[in-house]
């Protein structure tokens, strides 16, 4: 008998073990002061910055949109607004949504001040507003939910810290923020599988999206020599080098092509077999 | 032949005990399809916290919507997994002479305890999801074994005075069904690696080609060596039949996965395709657990055959070529 409450003890520990897991605190979801920009001199304007614009264009027909079904959820499902994918938005061979960003030169060989005010990704209609946005590194990152159901909002980072915080209707926002550059994070739902958004992080200020029309500026470039990085959900990335003189207003357009693809997965049977 | 006596079959035998580890058995498949659920709906990380959910241990009907229908209904499942196998293991330890069957119900129990921890890390610490989710299937897996071959060793059917007979070939079945169970076990990690991102398709096929022939091998043994023990034979057709179906629902979710890849969402048939898939799979292990036994339990090492530990008449006696 008694090596049987012996026993019985022994399961006793294995279960306060079990609880001694869901107990553990978690890691801190807030992002510390990571920055690497620390050690680099501070960016001073000589007022003789330029611009860069452009369009994003797209060749080829344009990706069919799906139809999302909403159904499991009858509060995203009765929500108004577009019900279907926008992951390839194009219109009159234009492309949206493509990030654009400086890489090299004067941008990266200084460090330049956080933006006080806060970039608000909205959940509204079970979608998330805008789907691709820019944010510089320790610039506060807001989570709004205007819909009328839960969500989660679960950015799945490799640089920076993943975290994954429900958010139920008329929550306050979420504010967090990336200590660290990283282009781009995932965001997703989780309960809400077909809500996705990107989110650029850098230590600097030179990055936009493409408007619908496929425009982009990117305002007050320093003069130099740069990689202008064009990144897209879907259709990857592709890069221009410019070099922009004091006071210059430069255009530089690209154009993806129908079928273009990011970096194969081991998913990828096509054409040619991808393994990994 | 070496045969047990009925007086000892009525002494060993508890009923309840076997019904018990049965029901355990069929709630674990259950358990399975919801966290196979879980996965296809890409639910894992719907409700954030652990071991509560959303702050509460039964959640409100509002909350029990979209992807957290998959993972709450896995967790309450998992609590009634949890609750069952403690009973089972109580009952267990107090009723049964076997001391080795004592220490199963203990490791069933421990087994059912670590996976829930596991899973607990699994949510709490998301951005590891690929590493933790591979031993959350492979305990899966292992506790739902052990629990099937509780329920074998609880059956009256095990119990029952049995024929036995030598293994005496170069390959001796015995060591060749343990070894198909292992790589049937292995070769559901890897689709569960595959499943969770954790490496590419490669390993899964590879895994596939050598389980498929593993269980071919096995099976080709017992029908040739064994034709008329139905005892060994049935498990034997199952896992068989299993394996086919099995093989075409891989090509079919392989497929169905890679046109699902431009949809918003998972969408069926892909769910469904690999939801089955991974319970087909789960039901293959169990079917070459129960042969195993039965082969163990029925078959004697050749070493000891010829020690004249035992007569070799048993299954030869009954017609099966060795």
């Amino acid at each position: 008998m008694l090596r049987k409450i012996g026993t019985v003890c022994v399961m006793l520990t294995l279960a306060m073990l079990l609880i001694a897991v869901g107990c553990g605190k978690k890691h801190p979801s807030t992002s510390e002061d990571k920055s690497e920009a620390g050690s680099k001199p501070a960016y001073a304007s000589k007022g003789d910055e330029g611009t860069i614009t452009g369009k994003v264009g797209f060749d080829g027909a344009s990706p069919v949109s799906k139809k999302i079904d909403m159904s499991q959820d009858a509060n995203c499902a009765s929500s108004s607004g577009d019900k279907m994918t926008d992951d390839t938005q194009v219109a009159d061979g234009k492309l949206a949504n493509v990030f654009v960003y400086l890489k090299g030169g004067p941008v990266d060989s200084h460090s330049f001040p956080t933006p006080s005010d806060a970039v608000t990704l909205d959940q509204q209609g079970c979608r998330y507003h805008p789907r691709v946005i820019g944010i510089q590194v320790n610039q506060t990152f807001r989570v709004t939910n205007s819909d009328n159901t839960t969500h989660n909002i679960h950015p799945s980072p490799k640089r920076n810290e993943e975290w994954n915080q429900m958010q139920a209707q008329g929550a306050p926002p979420i504010e967090k923020k990336f200590g660290r550059p990283e282009t781009l994070i995932p965001v997703k739902c989780n309960q809400h599988p077909w809500m996705k958004a990107n989110i650029g992080v850098l230590a600097h200020p030179y990055f936009t999206v493409s408007a619908k029309d496929g425009t982009y500026t990117i305002k007050n470039v320093p003069p130099g020599s740069y990689t202008l990085v064009f990144w897209h959900e879907t259709l990857g990335e592709q890069t221009q080098q410019v070099t922009v003189a004091a006071k210059e207003s430069k255009t530089q357009d690209i154009t993806y092509k129908s079928g273009s693809t990011p970096a194969a997965t081991s998913m990828q049977i096509g054409p040619t077999l991808v393994l990994p | 032949m070496n045969e047990r006596t009925g007086k000892a079959v009525s002494d060993q035998s508890n009923v309840g005990l076997h019904r018990l580890a049965v029901v355990l058995s069929v709630l674990t498949v259950a358990l399975l399809v919801a966290g196979a659920l879980v996965t296809s709906n890409e639910a894992g990380d719907s409700v954030p916290d652990w071991p509560l959910s959303f702050g509460r241990w039964l959640i409100n009907s509002n909350s029990f919507v979209a992807n957290v229908r998959y993972e709450y209904s896995h967790r309450f499942i998992a609590g009634i997994v949890g609750a069952t196998t403690l009973l089972l293991a109580v009952w267990t330890l107090f009723s049964e002479r076997r001391r080795w069957m004592r220490s199963l119900a203990l490791c069933a129990f421990a087994g059912v305890v670590a996976q829930a921890a596991i899973g607990g890390l699994r949510v709490r610490f998301p951005e590891y999801k690929a590493l933790i989710a591979v031993p959350h299937a492979l305990v899966a897996q292992s506790f739902f074994a052990v629990i099937v071959a509780m329920a074998v060793f609880t059956s009256r059917k095990w119990l029952l005075p049995r024929s036995t007979g030598p293994d005496n070939a170069n390959l001796p079945l015995r060591r060749l069904v343990s070894i198909t169970v292992a790589a049937v076990l292995i070769q559901l990690v890897l689709g569960a690696g595959f499943r969770h991102q954790a490496f590419g398709i490669v390993p899964h096929i590879i895994g596939a080609i050598a389980v498929t022939v593993m269980i071919a091998l096995t099976v080709f043994a017992v029908w040739r060596r064994h034709k008329q023990e139905e005892y060994l034979i049935r498990p034997a057709r199952l896992a068989a039949s299993l394996l086919v179906v099995q093989l075409g629902l891989g090509i079919a979710a392989y497929f169905a996965r890679l046109a699902s890849k431009s949809d918003p969402q998972p969408l069926e048939p892909m769910i469904s395709l690999t939801v089955t898939h991974l319970v087909v799979g789960a039901l293959t292990l169990a079917t070459m657990v129960v042969l195993a036994l039965r082969c163990h339990q029925v078959l004697i090492p050749a070493r000891r055959e010829s020690a004249g530990a035992v007569s070799a008449a048993g299954l030869r006696s009954s017609g099966a070529a060795v």
